[in-house]
Order: C-alpha cells, then structure tokens, then sequence
C-alpha cells in the first residue's frame, strides 16, 4: 500500500512541474503586466510612468529571462517559498494557506450532504423505476440541474435579506460547524446531488437485473438486505469515482458561491490573482489543485477495495 | 464528629471552590454589564467594502482602501466639501517670488498614533517613502512631479528627494523644477500621507510591511487600524486617543467585504450595514434613496475618448460624424436615469471656468453626421472598420456604450461595434485597434489649468494613451501660460477655458457625465460628506442617528 502510494507521489512530481511551466509561461508571455496593470486599471488621474514601472519590474525581478525566472521560482519552491504575490506584496502561502482550508472544508462538507442525500434517493428512484415516486424524484434533480450556482446563490441571498430579520442572514466564513455554512452547501449541492443521483438509479436499474441479485430474492432475503448488501455496493464503486471529481470542481471552482456568500476560499482568490496576472499566486493555487487531484484519485483508488475486494485482487495481480 | 486537619488560617478546598465560582460569577456579570456600556456608549459604523483588498498601505495612492485613507491617516492640509483648502499636519505655506520654491510649517500640536511628534523630517521622510517605486504609489506623481529630486527616487536612483529640506524648528523648504503658483494645492490630498517615518521606512528606503497597524502607532489619523484579516476581509479602526485634532464620535469602524453588488445593496437596505466604500449601479437612487448617493461635484468627469492614431479615428469628419449622432441627453438618461451624476458638455467641471458661456456644446444632430460621414475617406458606414471600446466595465458603462452603438447603428447605419471592460481582453491584432476607451478625467485640486494638463495636454496620459499621442501645440501654449499664472489671477482661468474651446475643434471625445462624490452612506449616517481626493472630509464628525 505505502509502496503504491509513494509511487503515485513520484508520478505526480514530473506532471506539477509540465503543468507549471505551461502556467508560467502563459502568465510570462500572456497579455497581463501585473505591474502594469496595478495603474492601468486604476481610474483615469493616475500617471502612467514608463520608466517608473520598469524600476518597479527590475526591483520585483520580472526583468529577467523566462527561465531564469522560471528556475529561480522553482527553486524557492522546492526550499517551501512560494514567493509575494506581485500586487499586493503578501506571502502567497499565507494567503494560499488562508484560503484553501476554507474550500477543503466546503467542498468536504458538500460532498458530504450530495453522498447524504443522493445516493439513497437514487437507490429509492431507481428500485421503483417508472413509478410517481421515480419521477418525483428525477424531476426535482432535474430541476436542481438547471439552476446554476450564479442564479440560485444570489436569489437565496436576497430572498433571505427581505424576509430574516436585520443581522441574521449568514454572510462571510464561521466554519464547518456555523450556520453561515447552511446556504453555500445547498447551492453548492445542487448540481452534485441532482448528477449522482442520476448516476444511483442508472445504476440501481442496471444492477438490478443481474442473476445475483435476481437469486438473492428468489432465495427469500429481505428486500432491505438486497438493497443494501446486493445493489448498494457494486453501485458504490462509479459513484465514489464521480464524487472525487465533483470534490476537485468544488474546491477549485466554487467561485460564484465564495463571491455571493463573501467565503474566503480558493474560487475568490484565482479569480482576484488572475483578474492581476498575479501569476505567483495563480501557481500556487495551480500546484494545490492539482495536488488535490493526485490526492482525491489516489483516495478514490484507496476506497476501491474497500467497496469491492475484486478490485484489490486487480491490484494485487498488477 | 468529622474533624478537618487543615491549618488554621489555610484555605479550604470548599472555600477555595465557592471563591472561584464566585470569581467566574462575578468575571461573567462585569462582562455582561461592560459589553452593555460600551453597546450603549460606542456608536459603530458598519461599512461594506466591494473587494477583498489584500494590501492596506495608506502609502498606495489608489485602489479601493485609497478611499478610506482620511479615516485614519493625516495628510499636509485637505480640502473640504466646499473645495476650501484646510491645514492639517502642515498649517502654514509661503512661496517664493516667482513660485519655484515653497516654505511650509509642521503643526506643532501634530502627533502620531503612539503620542510622539509629527516633524518636519516625517513628513519629508513620508513622501520619499511614497516616491520609492517598490512603494507603487498611483498618484505620487501629482503630489511631487514638479519637486527637485522627485525624478531619481521614482526611478529607483536614489532614496532622498534632494529638492526637500526638513528643519529642524518644523519647517519644511520644498524646491521645485520649476514656478507652480498652485503647488501648496497639490499636497492638500491624502495620496502620500503622513507616517511614522522611523518605523515605516526601512534601512534601504523602502516600506516595512504592516508599519501601519495600530500597535505600531505610526499612523496620524482620527482612527487607527486595529485588525486586519485580509483573508475574511475584514478590517476594525478604532479611534486614535493621540489624534491631534477634533475627538472621534464613533466608537469603532467594522468593514467588511462583501462583492456581490446586489448583496451588498439589501445589507444596506435592510439597515445591517450604513455605508459602502463605492458602489456604482445605475438603480443606485431607486433602491437606497437619492441621500446615499447624493454629494458634491468634483473636478471628474467621465467620457468616451478617441484614439485619433487608429483607423477611422484618423479621419476628423468620422470623429465628428460619430459625436453628432449621439443624443447625450438619452445617452445620460441611459445610464444615470435618477442621478447621482449628470450631464456634461465638457472636459472640465466643478473648478473655477468650468462655467464657460463661450464654450458651444456638440449638438445633436444626425443628418450633418450622416452627411460628415459620407464626405470622409471612408465615404460611409461599410467601409469603417470594426469600431471597438474598452473601459466598459460596469452596468452603467456598459449602458451607456450600449445607447452609443445603438445611435451610431440608428443614424449613420453602422453596425460593426463591439466592447469590453480591457483592452486585453480583445484577442490577437484587436488589442491593438481599440479606438473608443471610457475613462474619467479629473484633477486633486479646484484649477481648469491643471486639470486640462492632465486630460488634453499632450504629455497627459491620457493625450498619450487614450487618445493616442493627441497633440496640438496651440491648446498646449495655452495651457502652459494658463499654468503659470498665480491661481487668483483670472488670467489663469480665461486662457484655460480658450484651450478647451480649441480642443473641442479637434472632436476627439464624446462628452459623457460629471462625477458626483457620493456619500455612499445611508440617511441615518451624519459626516459622510466627501471631497475632491474621494475622501472623508471630516471622519471625526461621522455619527449615526
């Protein structure tokens, strides 16, 4: 097991780095100067000073070389210095470490809710394939589907404003256990519960008519035990795989929630480093997204055996 | 009978118990009764700002935290409402005969945060700091452009600005490249405050970061920064007990981020939060009330400028033609339909001359623009090129370019029109074909002279950039002489009024509106009234009611 986790870590190394040279790269020859953009997007009064941005680049070392510069921000990364950002002088790790707990936590707490909340009603809807209840069912996820989060998060926010009383609508990060967390996880949710609960009863139906579970019942099991040891699991497995994707879309790209419900997260800290080319901060958050997308990968695989021993018996032929 | 073998005079494990129940009951009850008295004492103003803003140096000269800068920081004098220039930390100012150099006196009563001394080194010290490049401050150049010395320290060649002379009896001796009758007027803002230079300016010239929170006492302001967390974005200020001036009313200042206008705007409707760093909606005065935008004119204004350099901007009669076929009335009714902002016809506003009855606004008038565009080079709409803006970069922005296209397409059949909020945002070649940039103009002191210089005059960034090296010698000359008059001189004003009159000839903008400062505040928040620089005028005067 350590062998094939450390294995992974290895192959992830040669990846971050391609990835980061194209992110580099795009932000070196791309059309943003951090530097100067900082006064040209400012209002019309501010002077726009040749010579006076070129002694800000020279002293901010952007004057250099793409690999000098690239290798040189290599190398402090590998010693754990992920540099300032350009614009506003911070440590990128402070600001990085700030925000990515805030996502973690979200996207843990909404992948949560989704798991809570779709699988068993998927398993409902699809065990009573074509019935009232299956298309209530489906119906309201569909419904769910169309309402994207840039809509359904700032509709909640003003209807909440009118109608709760001044100084409790929830605003801003209290943390996991906070009832500021209620509204972000349901928009957040939405869209992830309506997609695996489709995915739950297209699997339930599809599960449902094999021979094992078809003998199970003619032996007499209780039809609780057939759902929950015979069809549950094997359904388990694509969907745990779905999960950690929509894991990763969340962390890396709850930016609409983060803006309407003011979350300090990951989604508001690309868009204000990108909207710079404050591209010190735009690749630290690119090397822990795709950390989390090694990381998540690498905990779907682990959950694999658990779900379905013939999967461990794979890797151990591997 | 149970006898106790404690020592006498020794305390009892009972006895110690009932003491801290008493102490945790006790601790708990002045609590309560101190949160009581200072919700009842303290009045807290709650202030929604539309960003995350990750830096807060008072030393940046711009940006969204720019605005909030009188609150806790002095500056050399300010101006009012009115546009009534006021001392501050530097209350006396003398110039020579012919203007070239400038004695100022430091407040004697001017203290920082921590209680020492504001001197005459601090404040030379504070605008050396804001010279430094690795400063990035946006507008230092309108502060010092014009000192001795300015040049080599804004271009990392040195860390001292040689035209500047700190005594030490508190005056200050400014020397500058040239006469400046107005210069006293150039530091009366808060783009290049004054700090504590001993602890904001390190060994190497430069800023040391976090120098302007309060522990540090290095601010000179009504109110010092308490917290910061740039995470969450919040920040508190809390009154400064040196201030040197008139004592605070408010208790605390909380400001928080909130960046969805639409969420902000029910906060503050709903009453949870009573001010707002800057929102800009064309439904502004429909949905909080004309009092929370209203405020004065400053000397900004906003407009659409041509780039003359790029086809078909080249051709004067195009320039004309796409300026007469755009009804500005429907054009402000477009974007602004309640106010705060209104109408203008030209460059300058809310300074001296900007009342020119000389001055013949563009009509409207769309068969002479047909005609115009017919007699030009391009000899119609289907030859012009893709007619591309940029700066349009909000709901009323985009209104307003909107009902321009809109004209152009109605008048003169031209349909070939796109926007964007950057320039860099159009792909490849487009980038570099951008004709139409929305921008605002303006100047930090009430003189049509500098103002122009800063808009039309050809070394202007705007002349340079927007209009893409706009140049013409007459409008210069008079603007030159214009500045070199002193500023109670009429002359001043008269010869700026002629340059903007020979600048409207060339057609090279299409006149949009004049900024009000709003209040940005609720009705029930008093001493929100701004300036010219987009500051608090009197941050010690806010109250709630």
């Amino acid at each position: 097991m350590l062998a094939y986790v450390l294995r992974r870590l290895l192959l992830w190394i040669p990846s971050v780095i391609l990835v980061m040279l194209g992110v580099y790269a795009l932000a070196f020859y791309g059309a943003g100067d951090p530097i100067k953009l900082i006064f040209l997007r400012a209002p019309g009064d501010v002077a726009y000073d040749p010579s006076k941005i070129e002694a800000i680049r020279d002293q901010a070392g952007l004057n250099r070389p793409f690999l000098v510069q690239f290798g040189s921000y290599m190398l402090n990364l590998v010693q754990g210095n992920f540099g300032n950002s350009l614009t506003s002088g911070r440590s990128v790790w402070g600001m990085v470490s700030a925000a990515a707990p805030v996502s973690l936590m979200l996207g843990l707490c909404a992948i949560v809710v989704t798991a809570v909340v779709a699988i068993p009603l998927g398993m409902i809807a699809g065990m009573n394939q074509n019935s009232r209840l299956d298309y209530t069912i489906l119906g309201t996820a569909v419904t769910l589907w169309a309402i994207p989060a840039y809509v359904a998060g700032p509709l909640l926010m003003v209807i909440l404003l009118v109608f709760l009383p001044k100084g409790s609508v929830p605003y801003g990060w209290g943390g996991v256990f906070s009832v500021k967390i209620i509204l972000p996880l349901i928009v957040l949710s939405f869209q992830p519960i309506a997609l695996i609960l489709r995915q739950t009863r297209a699997a339930v139906i599809e599960v449902m008519n094999e021979d094992y579970v078809r003998t199970a019942r003619a032996k007499g099991v209780p039809e609780h035990v057939v759902a929950l040891r015979h069809i549950l699991r094997p359904v388990l497995t694509p969907v745990v795989t779905q999960l950690g994707l929509i894991m990763i879309t969340i962390v890396n790209g709850a930016i609409f929630v983060e803006l309407v419900f003011g979350l300090p997260g990951l989604g508001r800290l690309t868009v204000s480093a990108l909207t710079n080319s404050d591209f010190p901060v735009i690749l630290a958050i690119t090397l822990i997204g795709s950390f989390l997308v090694m990381a998540s990968n690498l905990l779907v695989d682990l959950l694999y055996p658990l779900l379905d021993p013939r999967a461990a018996d794979q890797k151990e032929a591997r | 009978m149970k006898v106790r073998n404690t020592p006498q005079g020794a305390v009892t494990r009972r006895a110690a118990l009932q003491l801290g129940l008493g102490s945790i009951v006790a601790a708990t009850a002045f609590g309560a009764g101190a949160r009581i008295v200072i919700a009842q004492e303290g009045q807290v103003l709650k202030a929604i700002n539309p960003a995350f803003s990750q830096d807060w140096s008072p030393l940046r000269g711009g940006g969204v935290p720019f605005r909030w800068n009188s609150v806790w920081n002095a500056s050399a004098m300010y101006f009012n409402e009115k546009g009534e220039i006021q001392p501050y930390v530097l209350t006396e100012w003398t110039p020579s005969a012919d203007f070239a150099s400038w004695t100022f006196k430091v407040n004697p009563a001017a203290t920082f945060a921590d209680g020492s001394p504001i001197t005459a080194a601090d404040v030379k010290g504070s605008w050396e700091l804001s010279a430094m490049p690795a400063t990035k401050n946006q507008r230092v150049d309108q502060v010092l452009g014009n000192v001795a010395g300015y040049a080599a320290v804004k271009d990392g060649a040195g860390t001292d600005i040689s035209g500047i002379v700190a005594g030490e009896d508190g005056t200050l001796t400014v020397t500058l490249t040239g006469p400046d009758p107005i210069f006293f007027q150039r530091l009366a803002n808060h783009i290049a405050p004054v700090v504590k230079v001993s602890v904001a300016r390190g060994a190497d010239g430069n800023e040391v970061p976090d120098f302007f929170m309060a522990a540090n006492g290095a601010t000179s302001g009504p109110f010092m920064l308490d917290s910061a967390n740039l995470d969450t974005g919040e920040l508190v200020w809390l009154p400064n007990p040196n201030f040197f001036g008139t004592k605070p009313v408010l208790a605390r200042i909380e400001l928080t981020a909130v960046e969805d206008n639409v969420t902000a705007t029910q906060m503050l409707a709903s009453g949870e939060y009573q001010a707002h760093t800057e929102l800009v909606t064309s439904t502004i005065a429909q949905d909080l009330g004309a009092e929370f935008a209203a405020g004065p004119e400053i000397p900004t204004s906003q407009h659409f400028w041509f780039n003359a350099a790029r086809a078909p901007m080249d051709d004067p009669k195009v320039r004309e033609a796409l300026i007469l076929a755009v009804d500005r009335e429907g054009l402000i009714k477009a974007s602004f339909p309640d106010g705060p902002h209104k109408k203008t016809d030209m460059v300058i506003n809310a300074v001296p001359g900007a009342d020119d009855a000389a001055f013949v606004p563009f009509p409207h008038d769309p068969e002479r623009a047909k005609a115009l565009l017919a007699e030009s080079t391009y000899g119609g709409p289907d030859k012009l090129p893709k007619l591309l803006f940029v700066g349009i970069s909000s709901p009323a922005n985009e209104a307003a370019a909107q009902y321009i296209a809109e004209q152009w397409r109605q008048h003169l059949g031209i349909t070939a029109v796109d926007m964007k909020p950057q320039q860099d945002q159009y792909a490849g070649p487009d980038q570099n074909a951008v004709q139409i940039f929305r921008d605002d103009v303006g100047t930090r002191v009430p003189d049509a002279a500098s103002y122009l210089n800063g808009s039309i005059g050809s070394g202007s960034g705007n002349a340079q950039g927007k209009m893409g090296g706009y140049k013409n010698d007459k409008v210069d000359a008079l603007i030159a002489e214009a500045l070199s008059k002193p500023s109670d001189d009429a002359a001043r004003v008269a010869l700026a009024q002629e340059a903007q009159r020979l600048f409207r000839d060339d057609y090279m903008f299409i006149p949009w509106y004049k900024q009000t400062m709003s209040r940005w505040a609720n009705a029930n928040v008093a001493g929100m009234e701004k300036n010219l620089d987009w500051q608090i005028v009197a941050p010690w005067a806010i109250s709630i009611a």
